[in-house]
């Protein structure tokens, strides 16, 4: 029946063998379902042969989950339709889509309140008539990347800057329908079903019980993206969160909005020397309201930014960074008052002061035009990295940039950017950091410039990893573990409660074909 | 050096929502900005304060929330602003706009160069500037892309015509209306915006301008809009089969079709 859908993996498909991670995979088989019946029937269908599955979205992803190992590619791009409305008692709105949906093209719609509503029953129009009298909204998780899809998003647990207000995607998804591997679908909403302890008990809408004990460790105090989410009287909508495509494949997301903030502001602001940039993170941490985003930029980063500036058209119009700044720390204000941001500039303007920086060195963004720049400047800084690794690769093709995406406790922030400098210059490597610095969660990007650099670099990375678990944060903040970070997962876990996550992958995916290699090797049971 | 520049407050362009139920662009405050390509002429006036020393000032016409765009000017480097507003004022086409304006420039005085930018970016007119530079009997060089060589008395800049470029050397006052390529404009620092929000910002009326009233507004206004719209935009793809011959004659009739 699935022959029209199903197709063989040849020539013209070799682009979905592959993910932003720039891991190659192999499989024999792909299909671009576009609705739940007839993702039911491909996977019923390789249940029957026992064949993997890998699910995949706009492979955006830098853990390489969407990459295949073998068997079949489950594309769920062509699922991207926007299914309806509502709005609760407290006037909160969501909104059900299909997992392919595109973020920025959802942001867009949300924007410009442009939906298609010709297919939403009339509860849902009604209610998007209120919307788009109500004052703006905004859906918050907001990945650098905004052309990664919600499903993959909800299959990471995804962030970006401005977590550190808003907290991750998890915080936004009401209810999740999965199609299981049997072809069975479950439906899991927030606030309907909650484990009783450490034991979770599922129904599926097909009336099956499953029932399972959850992983007993507990999850590091910081932002974390690193296997099952797990605790005790946990929601059953949070194990599917973040889960890489292990337990199920998403077919429909409910995702809750935000009123958006009257005052959006900008702030990058400059420091000549890099311990004085870590004190002010630190105090605005500690003392300032209205903060959305904490950014930081290297030196490193800003020197391979300008020199790409030199070569590329594309990043022309870039502003000039003065040549003695040795980092960038970018806030973002969200308030409801213009005086409010005021009296949070000046508030800014004076922890600079006085933490050895200067408030004449920064550029301030008040409207949608100088924002835009801001966030140019921000994303065009791994942009000018990926172009330079890309330049490497093509001499060298094993040669890959080691990103990572580790979040430690608050009190160890200095502790752990010391460690990551002092390791780099020792091992004289080249490298550029950059990344969420609010949440003690920096991407410090190793640049290999020959295969001797890359497997220091890996070495680098495990260290890293072990030096993190101990300080109690986590391998993965936001990209998720996918198939590069699950040796850092174990490092994290161990292979006991690595050998509890798979106890439950077995009991919602009994033949282990959904998503192999993603957070754990099934194989490699400790027994 | 005094410079003047002239800067209007427009929507920004990023973001224009419609109105589901009158199809009109809702406008509120938190969207008005410097027109775009004015905010190079202001970078351009300060570039030039910064080497040869001056002051810079903002002009603009406009409801009184445009003070706002005025400080932003500040913000980034001008010293002073001037808000020309007057009920009276409203309904200005670019004859009446130029007119005021120049009551503007004559009441700062003793003005050796006006800034502007070559458009607005919600009436794509580009007259003002000439029209401006003719009320005040002064030269104007429109499309700068850049400022060779500035002294108190003379300037030498690039224009860009419709067949190349061009160098103009000219003495002072001139008005002059850049492009893009200019420069690119800087971003305040948190300084600035403080230090912007008691800076002096001078609001003139159409009596205190000693305004001819038969020249502002809609009655100076030879130009009358009849009907504003959003012009109807389709997307359409069609795919075109056949021969080379068929091909050829069914683009033409497409094309034929849309003008």
């Amino acid at each position: 029946m699935n022959n029209n859908i199903i197709h063989c993996m040849k020539e013209d498909y070799i682009e979905y063998l592959r993910d932003e991670s720039r891991t190659i995979g192999r499989a024999e088989s792909i299909s671009f379902p576009k609705n739940e019946e007839e993702i039911i029937g491909i996977v019923k269908d390789m249940y029957s042969k026992e064949i993997p599955i890998t699910i995949q979205g706009a492979r955006t992803g830098l853990a390489a989950g969407a990459v295949p190992r073998k068997g079949h590619v489950l594309n769920l791009s062509k699922l991207n339709n926007i299914l309806g409305m509502r709005v609760d008692s407290e006037d909160n709105y969501y909104v059900t889509l299909q997992p392919g949906t595109i973020l920025s093209q959802f942001k867009e719609k949300i924007k410009l309140r442009k939906f298609d509503t010709t297919k939403w029953d009339f509860k849902s129009k009604r209610v998007f008539n209120d919307f788009c009298k109500k004052e703006e909204m905004f859906f918050s998780p907001d990945p650098t990347e905004t052309s990664a899809t919600i499903g993959g998003m909800v299959s990471c647990n995804a962030s970006g800057a401005r977590s550190y207000m808003y907290g991750p995607t998890r915080k936004y998804i009401e209810k999740l329908k999965l199609v299981l591997s049997n072809g069975d679908t479950l439906t899991v909403e927030r606030g309907k079903n909650f484990a009783n302890g450490r034991k979770l008990e599922l129904k599926t809408d097909e009336g099956m019980n499953i029932e399972f004990k959850l992983p007993k460790y507990f999850m590091p105090n910081s932002k974390n993206a690193s296997g099952y989410f797990v605790e005790d009287n946990m929601d059953a909508v949070d194990l599917f969160i973040g889960a890489d495509g292990t337990l199920g494949i998403i077919t429909e997301i409910e995702v809750r909005l935000l009123k958006l903030p009257e005052i959006i502001w900008g702030v990058s602001c400059f420091f000549e020397n890099e311990s004085a940039a870590i004190k002010f993170v630190e105090e605005i941490r500690s003392n300032q309201k209205d903060i959305a985003s904490i950014e930081f930029f290297d030196k490193n980063a800003l020197d391979i930014l300008k020199k790409q500036k030199e070569i590329n058209p594309g990043f022309e119009r870039l502003p000039d960074v003065d040549e003695k700044m040795k980092s960038v720390i970018y806030l973002e204000i969200h308030t409801e008052e213009e005086k409010e941001a005021l009296i949070d500039l000046k508030k800014i303007a004076k922890i600079m002061n006085d933490s050895q920086g200067s408030s004449k060195n920064t550029w301030v963004a008040k409207n949608d035009v100088g924002l835009n720049r801001l966030i140019f400047f921000r994303h065009a800084v791994p942009e000018s990295v990926n172009m330079l690794i890309d330049e490497r690769k093509k001499e060298n093709s094993k040669i890959t940039k080691l990103g990572t995406d580790m979040s430690v406790p608050d009190e160890h922030l200095e502790k752990v950017i010391k460690m990551y400098k002092k390791d780099i210059i020792k091992e004289k490597l080249e490298s550029a950091t950059w990344g969420h610095i609010g949440d003690n969660h920096l991407h410090v990007n190793i640049l290999p410039r020959d295969n001797k650099d890359y497997d220091k670099g890996l070495n680098l990375y495990e260290k890293w990893a072990k030096k993190v678990t101990e300080l109690g944060g986590a391998v993965s903040a936001e990209h998720g573990v996918g198939k590069l970070k699950s040796k850092y997962l174990k490092v994290m876990y161990g292979q006991n409660h690595i050998d509890e996550m798979i106890d439950i992958k077995s009991k919602l995916d009994p033949k282990l074909l959904l998503s192999p290699g993603n957070l754990f090797e099934v194989g490699k049971r400790s027994e | 050096m005094k410079i003047v520049v002239c800067v209007k407050q427009v929507p920004s362009t990023n973001e224009v929502r419609l109105d589901p139920e009158t199809n009109t662009i809702i406008r509120d405050g938190k969207q008005s900005v410097i027109n775009p390509f004015d905010t190079y002429a202001l970078e351009e006036a300060i570039r030039i304060k910064e080497k040869i020393q001056g002051e810079v000032i903002a002009l603009s016409m406009g409801i009184p929330a445009a003070e706002k765009i005025l400080r932003d000017a500040v913000s980034v480097g001008a010293d002073s602003g001037m808000l020309l507003s007057d009920r009276s004022f409203a309904g200005a086409d670019t004859l009446a706009t130029a007119y005021t304006l120049s009551l503007g420039v004559k009441k700062i005085s003793e003005v050796d160069l006006i800034l502007c930018g070559k458009m607005a970016v919600d009436g794509d007119t580009a007259q003002i500037g000439p029209e401006l530079a003719e009320n005040l009997k002064i030269p104007h060089i429109t499309n700068v892309s850049e400022i060779i060589e500035i002294n108190d008395s003379e300037i030498i800049c690039r224009t860009i015509t419709e067949t190349g470029k061009r160098l103009v050397k000219t003495k002072t006052p001139v008005l002059l209306t850049v492009l893009k390529d200019i420069n690119m404009p800087r971003l305040p620092s948190i300084d600035g915006v403080i230090n912007s929000l008691d800076a002096p910002v001078a609001v003139e009326n159409a009596e205190s301008l000693g305004a001819n009233k038969s020249y502002i507004g809609l009655s100076g206004s030879p130009t009358q809009v009849v009907k504003t719209y959003i012009p109807e935009r389709k997307n359409e793809s069609i795919e075109i089969k056949g021969d080379s011959e068929t091909k050829s004659e069914k683009i033409n009739s497409v094309i034929k079709e849309v003008i």
